[in-house]
């Protein structure tokens, strides 16, 4: 066992146990926070694959925007106004065995199967080809993204607006 | 760089291109006439009508675009050929009467200045939906259906006067998510088997074997979950009724049709170029012997249909009949594709055709009715037939054709699907959806009892037509009604509709 | 930097942590030192007083006196908190502001990770400051700290656009998102500042100057308001909202967020200087190369690289006593309806003189 290895076992628990306070967590405000964990923790692992770019993305993205929006969201229900947000869980013997099978499904297949595996490559610096790959090989992907952006944007806007300013 | 592979896809999406252009040329209208909405509409139809040009005036042209130049690959993100090009007409022809319905709509115009943005929204669909049906990589799949569904689901709630409207977008939403999300899961384990995400390439992987197939089927449910929740079948259907109801109703009629046209060219598309390594000389499809996608989609049909119809039956609120019937409508479509067979494939571009006729006719009729009496259920409808009898007897017509009952055109899509399912000797599968459809005869009936039969509790108030809505469901009326009799060119047409780009 | 530690230690493990340590000892305290004193006599010459002048040499040592005083104090944590959060929020603010430093370009030879993301990273990882000011605001329980907690997180990432699209500005001509090689080159006189228009040559750089100098002044207004400075210090203003998010915070946990507080400062302004300014190139050439000690070089880069980021923490507290505050709205504004569009339009036209 290398540092590395260390490292990744690192990021893989703190992933794991702080996604389990997410669901669990009977304070809201707790599972939001907990929510930063998992994704500092998912960025580690990108790193640790060699995607430097996608984990630095992770971080902006989610600890940065999507974090922040649901904190915000978290709040203004839950403390200013005193809303007491429910997040029990129920039914839950069901549920684990369910989930049981599914992680036992994946864990069997996980390991019996054959991947498609590239040979490892020592990681390089990714940001210049990944831009380079969006703009040539994915372009059309990549402005479809855009006209996606612009109309979720406008979608949100719709939806936002108060119905009064006709 | 070389550019000139970039030219040449461009100039194989112009159809494409056209509809983006229009999308943001709406935005700009939308905030230089800040008051007057008038002009959108027909910007609007512009657009779709450049673009439908466009696409029949190329309908010849195939080939791939955004050709994956650095891994020496062929095949593009997108296959151009006949078969998407039959379906994109289809989407521009819905459209196109989408946007006189949303015109004539009372609820869309009491949007007032949001108008800008449900064309928008509506274009942001169109535009999705018509890089679907030519998408051949899993990512351009995703993202194209992704790109639908967004604004779909802002436009499921768009009316924002009743509880349900955010009813139908929240759980919209959500099981959309869910169902994204889970074919998502299905591509990446996909790509990990197959290290690619071009469909051309995962064929030539699968048959070149050496995959687990457990693995495979997995990843392939997972990816089925999420288009069978684009047409709405059995098991993914639980959204469809609420959002049905709760969406406006051009909104509805727009779902009902374009969208589950979509969703089944990719489906088809899915089947054809991933799994299916020649087709033989009578239109046979062979399959790659790794999922047994007969069974999967037979027992998916089976159960689409049976479930949509007996939910029907109990329906009092029209547009949720409308909606059960869609998802029934939805498993008689998916019979066409178990065949694995050229006139499965013919027999569906039929059906959608008349389905997007007949079932568009119908939700107008309801909307009309709904705008002026501002209810849609079926205990409202009593004694509208003699009131207003050209709305009760164009009703009747396209109810009727719901059914697939002769002389409309109704008859001839059906007709067109079990001799498929004949030719395959899937009896047994022919013999279900028979009696299928003699149940939703009641339904379909049910409301025309209501219509000329019933006696209505008080006075029935007469629906006035302007000369746009009987000008309207003429132009839907017609067709259905002479496609019943003289069929040939639909059938013509969608025979030379059937080409899909191989190897 | 890394292989000499590395020969010194002699475990690959320890010197990750001694390189790690290094800036916080060897920039961070001491900064937060100088600073606290240098922003109390500042103002205090600017409003025509003294300041501090007991202890030491006209008030050399107040800030250690103060810290002792910190030390001593008793820890209060209100028992209405949520304990856990509580605590965990000045941690999280401190690792947010102090991550920044890793990517920080301090000499040629000294940067904590050269990573090729770096200024990417930095931008990323102020999510984390936002994440414990939203904690630290909420578990006080108390309606002063969560609104300053709101106030300041709205913001942070409102202004994080702003400053998003000038960093895009100066990617897209040095062509890289490297902090280090960024610094590299702008070589060794200032003409070949971005604030100059770079180290090209010909007409491209004089077109630059004066758009570089827009994308100053956004990144300078936008990073300013990133680190709740005034005229943006909204969500800590005292007469409103008492001290913000950290109300209730007293004894070290206080010292945390104020150590933050001046990491931040250092490392916006850190930002500006390795963006615009020359990095660590010093403006007249090296002594090292005119005397022939190759080995003074990343010294002298080292003090160029402090001084110019000091220099801009001046600004900060001279603009400080200069401007009043502004209001929420106005706040907002500002950047929403001013500086994103300017900076849009910068990059815009920033691009196509890249282009000619």
């Amino acid at each position: 066992m290398n540092l590395y290895d260390i490292i990744f076992y690192l990021f893989a628990a703190i992933t794991i146990v702080s996604a389990f306070i997410v669901v669990n967590a009977k304070n809201i405000v707790y599972a939001a926070f907990s929510l930063l964990f998992t994704f500092f923790g998912v960025s580690g692992l990108y790193v640790l694959l060699g995607a430097d770019f996608i984990a630095i993305v992770q971080v902006m993205v989610y600890i940065g925007g999507i974090l922040v929006l649901l904190l915000f969201g978290v709040m203004l229900t839950h403390k200013i106004t005193s809303v007491d947000i429910k997040a029990g869980s129920v039914q839950t013997i069901p549920a684990v065995i369910i989930i049981g099978i599914f992680a036992a499904l994946l864990i069997g297949l996980m390991y019996s199967t054959h991947w498609a595996v590239n040979p490892a490559e020592i990681p390089v610096t990714t940001t210049k080809s990944l831009g380079k790959t969006l703009v040539t090989e994915y372009v059309l992907i990549f402005e479809l993204l855009g006209i996606l952006l612009l109309v979720a944007m406008i979608g949100a806007a719709t939806i936002a607006r108060r119905d009064g300013d006709k | 760089m070389d550019f000139s592979s970039l030219y040449d896809s461009l100039a194989l999406i112009k159809p494409e291109i056209i509809i983006s252009v229009t999308l943001v040329l709406i935005v700009v209208l939308d905030l230089i006439y800040d008051k007057n909405k008038k002009l959108v509409p027909y910007l609007a139809l512009l657009g779709l009508i450049v673009s439908g040009i466009y696409i029949l005036s190329d309908i010849a042209n195939e080939g791939f675009a955004f050709k994956m130049s650095a891994t020496s690959n062929k095949f593009g993100l997108l296959a151009l050929d006949s078969f998407g090009s039959y379906f994109k007409l289809l989407i521009i022809l819905t459209s196109v009467l989408i946007v006189f319905f949303a015109k004539h709509s009372v609820e869309i115009e009491n949007t007032g200045k949001r108008q800008g943005e449900f064309y928008t929204l509506l274009f942001g669909m169109i535009l999705g939906m018509m890089f679907m049906v030519s998408a051949s990589d899993l990512i351009m799949i995703y993202v194209s259906m992704e790109l639908l569904s967004f604004s779909s689901y802002v436009l499921a709630g768009f009316i924002k006067l009743r509880d349900r409207n955010s009813e139908a977008s929240l759980k919209y939403i959500i099981f959309g998510g869910v169902a994204s999300g889970v074919m998502l899961f299905g591509i990446s384990l996909i790509y990990g088997l197959t290290g690619t995400t071009n469909l051309y390439s995962i064929n030539a992987a699968l048959q070149s074997g050496n995959i687990n197939l457990i693995v495979l089927g997995f990843s392939l449910l997972l990816i089925v979950a999420g288009i069978g929740y684009k047409i709405s079948a059995v098991p993914f259907h639980f959204w469809t009724p609420d959002v049905y109801e709760g969406a406006p109703i051009s909104i509805t009629a727009f779902l009902s049709v374009a969208s589950k046209a979509a969703g089944f060219a990719i489906l088809i598309r899915f089947i054809k170029t991933a799994f299916v390594t020649n087709v033989d000389g009578s239109g046979n499809w062979l399959l790659v012997p790794v999922f047994d996608w007969k069974t999967l989609i037979s027992v998916f049909a089976i159960l689409t249909m049976t479930l949509g119809n007996f939910a029907a039956l109990w329906q009092d609120n029209l547009k949720r009949m409308l909606a059960y019937s869609s998802i029934a409508h939805a498993g008689y479509l998916l019979l066409g594709v178990v065949v694995f067979s050229q006139i499965g494939i013919e027999a569906i571009l039929i059906y959608f055709a008349i389905y997007m006729l007949m079932n568009l006719g119908s939700f107008y009729i309801v909307m009309l009715i709904a705008d002026k009496t501002g209810s849609e259920d079926i205990h409202d409808y009593s004694g509208l037939g003699y009131v207003t009898p050209f709305l009760g007897v164009s009703f009747a017509v396209f109810l009727v054709s719901l059914t697939g009952l002769p002389p409309t055109a109704g008859f001839i899509g059906k007709l067109y699907l079990f001799i498929a399912l004949i030719d395959a000797k899937m009896t047994t599968l022919a013999v279900i959806a028979v009696l299928n459809s003699v149940v939703s005869l009641y339904y379909y009936i049910r409301v025309l009892k209501h219509m000329f039969l019933t006696k209505p509790n008080g006075e029935v108030k007469e629906i006035k037509l302007s000369t746009a809505n009987v000008v309207y469901v003429i132009v839907l009326l017609i067709p259905v009604l002479v496609l019943g009799i003289y069929f040939s060119p639909l059938v013509n047409f969608a025979e030379s509709c059937l080409a899909f780009l191989s190897f | 930097m890394y292989e000499y530690l590395n020969n010194i230690v002699g475990n690959e493990v320890i010197t990750y942590f001694v390189v790690a340590a290094l800036p916080l000892f060897l920039v961070v305290l001491p900064f937060a030192l100088i600073a606290v004193l240098a922003e109390r006599k500042v103002s205090a010459h600017m409003q025509d007083r003294l300041g501090p002048m007991r202890v030491g040499y006209h008030g050399i040592l107040q800030t250690v006196a103060d810290i002792l005083k910190l030390i001593q104090k008793e820890d209060i944590i209100i028992p209405q908190a949520d304990k856990k959060l509580f605590n965990l929020a000045p941690f999280l603010v401190f690792i947010g502001s102090y991550a920044v430093f890793a990517a920080l370009p301090f000499s040629s030879k000294f940067i904590g990770t050269n990573a090729e993301v770096g200024i990417f990273y930095i931008l990323a990882v102020s999510g984390f400051v936002v994440a414990g000011i939203l904690m630290g605001g909420w578990a006080s329980d108390n309606k002063y700290s969560l609104l300053g907690a709101m106030r300041s997180a709205a913001q942070i990432v409102s202004y994080e656009i702003p400053t998003a699209i000038v960093v895009l500005t100066l990617v897209m001509i040095t062509g890289t998102l490297n902090l280090g090689t960024m610094s590299e080159q702008q070589t060794a006189y200032f003409w070949n500042w971005n604030i100059l228009g770079g180290a090209g040559e010909g007409i491209q750089q004089i077109l630059l100057i004066p758009f570089m100098v827009v994308a100053f002044t956004i990144l300078f207004i936008s990073t300013l308001a990133e680190v709740n400075r005034t005229p943006f210090d909204i969500p800590e203003a005292e007469s409103e909202l008492v001290a913000g998010f950290h109300t209730e915070y007293s004894g070290m946990k206080f010292a945390m967020f104020f150590l933050a507080e001046y990491a931040n400062m250092f490392a916006v302004s850190a930002i500006i200087v390795s963006l615009l300014f020359g990095g660590y190139q010093s403006p007249f050439g090296y002594l090292g190369n005119t005397l022939g000690i190759p080995a003074l070089i990343p010294f002298e880069q080292l003090f160029w690289f402090l001084s110019k980021g000091v220099f801009f923490v001046f600004v900060q507290m001279w603009l400080r006593w200069t401007l009043p505050r502004l209001r929420v709205d106005q706040l907002m504004t500002v950047c929403w309806k001013y500086l994103i569009p300017y900076a849009v339009f910068n990059l815009l036209i920033v691009g196509i003189i890249t282009l000619i």
